[in-house]
Formats: C-alpha cells, structure tokens, sequence
C-alpha cells in the first residue's frame, strides 16, 4: 500500500515537473508576474501613522470571524442585491416584484441562519477544545490539536475559529433544507402578499 | 483476520486521521485567517445554493412560468457565486497580502524597520517579502497581526463586491436568456400539440393559439 502511495507521488511530481517546464506555463508564469508588478506600481505607498488605525486593522484581523463576516456579507447584500433585481429590465415587472421579494428572503434567512449557527459552532469548538489536565472531561479535549499547550495565542483562537466553521458547514447541510429554505418561503410569500401580489 | 481486530484497525485509523485533520487546520488555518474566509466561504455558498436550487424546484405555489425564471436565476446565482467569491476575493486576498509582504502598504514601525535596514528601494518588488530580511524577528508579531488584518479586510471587499454587485447583475442577465429559450421552447411545444380545426386554417389558428398563450402568462419579455 505505502509502495502505491509513494509510486503515485512520483507519478504526480513527475507530470508536474513536465508541465512546469513547458514553454506555455513559463510564458502564462512570467506574463502574471508582470502583471502583479505593473498592479504594484500602480499603487502609491501608504503607511499608517496612527496607532489607533494600525490597532483597528489588527482587532480586525484577530476578532472577525467567519460569523461577523456572514453578517457584514448579509447586511451589505441587503444594500445592493435587491436594488439591483428590481433595475433588472429584462423580466416583466410580476417576476421582477418575486424576483426582489424572493432575494431580501433569501438574504435575511441567509444570513440569520449562517450568523448564528457559525456563532454557536464557534462557540461550542471553544468550549470543546481544551488542552488537557487533570480535571478536564475528555470531550472537552475532542477539538484540541495534538501538541497544543496553550489555548492562549493568537493562531490557536483562529484554529477555533476556522474548526467552528466547518463544523457550521457540516450543520449547515441540515439547516440549510430544515430552517433556511422553509424561512425564504415563508419569508417571499410574506413580502408577495405585502407588496400586494399573488402569494407564490 | 477477526472482525474486532478490523474494528480496532478501523477506530485507530479514524483517530489518527481526525487527529491529523486538526493539526493541518490549526498548521493552514491558524497563521492564515484570510484563507479560512475564502475555503469556508466557497464552501458555504456551494452547500447554501444547493439549498436554495431545491427550495424553487420543490416549491409547487411558484407557477412554472415563472420557475422556468427563478430556476436558471438560482442555478446561475449559484455558479457566478461560488467562482466569483472564489475568483475575486482570493485574487484580492492575494494582493493585500503581496502589498504588505512587499512593503507597499506597511505601519510606521514597519517603515522605521525598512528605513533602518536601508531596504526602502526594494519596496515594491515582487521578489522582495519584508518577513524574510535579517533582524525580522522583533517585528514578527505586529506585522503578522497587520498582516492578518489586511488579509481579513481584503477578502471581506472581495467578498461583498463578488457576492453583493457582481453576482446579481451577472446571474440576472445569464437567467433572462434562459428564461427567453425555456419559453420559446414551451410556445413551440404547445404549438405542436394544437390539433387541426374544423372551418379554420392551421395559420389562423395557431396565430388565435399564440396570442392566447401570450396573453395567460404574466412573463412577458
């Protein structure tokens, strides 16, 4: 088994070799990079003077989590998307009023549903996964990498978070068929009837 | 070999691959929270566009001339979503990252470094990474949470542009063309089923037919 798995690694690096050597990948390679560079040059320098600024954008990097950035999605949606539909010229004005009531629906079951049950799954990650002592439950050790000895530092809180995320995802596949699709209908058919059309 | 040998075989394998699955996420994802927002986002979109396809196709209120709208604008949503979240914010992510590791977008401190180290005329180059100069270390900590920061904010716009104006404006137009064919296609099909009348030519009545269906269907385009 481990003689296949290596034979295989050896295949793989070996094709891979043989595309990265090409003329076309060097070209393709060489023309992005000019392209990244011609972008940087674009742009001034900028440096931030202000401590406050410099300890915003490192609050923002430590404490925005996938569930703050679902909300900040779903409030910004609201913003734009159903203006967006309603300027859509190439539907008559029946589907177009669904088409609206049905995308601010979607974007509030959306984004109640994706907050919290991120929130919650944050949450539960944290509880779940501390370093083990004397005294701590095993399922509380359940999400504790291996090696980890302080749940103290910066990237162990972003592990939480990333792990609470897809722990989310895996609640989301239920959630998404229980409570957001059930919550968009009633949700459209509730904004249909109040914008005085038919309920769908 | 005996079945709780294979079982003990299987549990062990199930241990040591969840074990390994968290050390790669706390090793990817722990220095890296910008690239968490990306995966899980794309994720999420996949899983909640599969939730919102199934939600108008097992929806009978919703008429299916209207359908023949709502369906090709979920599954064009969901596709121009999930490659434009991708696409965008991890292409924007990139660039915010490649500012900051180039010195072009950087804190006073960081400027102090890149002055003192006399590096201000690498400022900008592709080849050059701030994070790998010589007496980097005592700055190892305020620049990865800047960085970090920079990261977030990135592809959270990445995230808003290709999500909140790109993909409605794109998933509409794709969904307006399929909704043209989808009912030029209906109109042929009922066109075909219309049986020949007595008294009347088949011209006539297949005008007398269309102008009917025109007129029972609120999609007119």
């Amino acid at each position: 088994m481990r003689f296949i798995f290596l034979g295989e690694c050896v295949v793989i690096t070996k094709i891979f070799n043989r595309i990265t050597n090409t003329p076309i990948y060097k070209g393709v390679k060489k023309n992005i990079r000019r392209f990244e560079q011609g972008a940087l040059d674009l742009l001034p320098d900028a440096t931030f003077n202000k401590p406050a600024t410099v300890k915003l954008i490192g609050d923002i990097g430590r404490d925005i989590s996938s569930a703050e950035n679902r909300l900040i999605l779903g409030v910004s949606a609201l913003m734009t998307q159903p203006f967006i539909d309603a300027k859509n010229k190439n539907v008559d004005e029946e589907t177009r009023k669904v088409s609206v009531c049905r995308t601010i629906a979607k974007i509030i079951a959306g984004t109640f549903t994706g907050y919290f049950i991120r929130k919650g799954c944050i949450k539960a990650i944290k509880a779940w996964s501390k370093i083990p002592a004397p005294g701590i439950p095993k399922y509380k050790t359940l999400f504790t990498p291996k090696g980890a000895r302080s749940t103290n530092n910066e990237a162990f809180k972003q592990y939480q978070n990333a792990m609470g995320t897809v722990a989310a995802l895996v609640v989301m596949l239920f959630s998404n068929f229980l409570i957001d699709a059930p919550l968009t209908k009633f949700l459209t058919n509730l904004l249909v009837k109040n914008s005085g059309g038919e309920k769908q | 070999m005996s079945l709780t040998k294979m079982f003990q075989k299987m549990n062990k394998n199930i241990a040591s691959n969840w074990s390994n699955f968290k050390v790669h996420m706390l090793q990817n994802y722990g220095e890296n929270p910008g690239n968490m927002l990306v995966h899980t986002g794309t994720l999420g979109w996949i899983l909640s566009s599969l939730a919102q396809v199934g939600a108008v196709v097992f929806n009978d209120k919703i008429s299916p001339e209207q359908k023949t709208f709502l369906i090709p604008q979920e599954i064009a949503d969901a596709a121009v979503n999930i490659l434009s979240f991708y696409a965008l914010t991890y292409s924007l992510k990139c660039f915010g990252a490649k500012l900051v590791s180039t010195g072009k977008l950087r804190t006073k401190r960081i400027r102090n470094f890149l002055e003192r180290n006399e590096l201000m005329n690498k400022v900008g180059k592709l080849d050059f990474d701030v994070a790998k100069q010589d007496n980097f270390s005592p700055l190892a900590d305020h620049y990865k949470s800047f960085k970090n920061g920079v990261d977030v904010v990135t592809s959270t716009i990445g995230s808003i542009i290709s999500c909140n104006i790109l993909t409605p404006i794109l998933r509409n137009q794709y969904a307006s063309k399929k909704q043209k064919k989808a009912i030029a296609n209906m109109q042929q099909h009922n066109m075909q089923n219309i049986q020949h009348p007595r008294g009347i030519s088949i011209a006539d009545y297949q005008k007398l037919a269309s102008m009917k269906f025109s007129n029972s269907s609120g999609l007119k385009i």
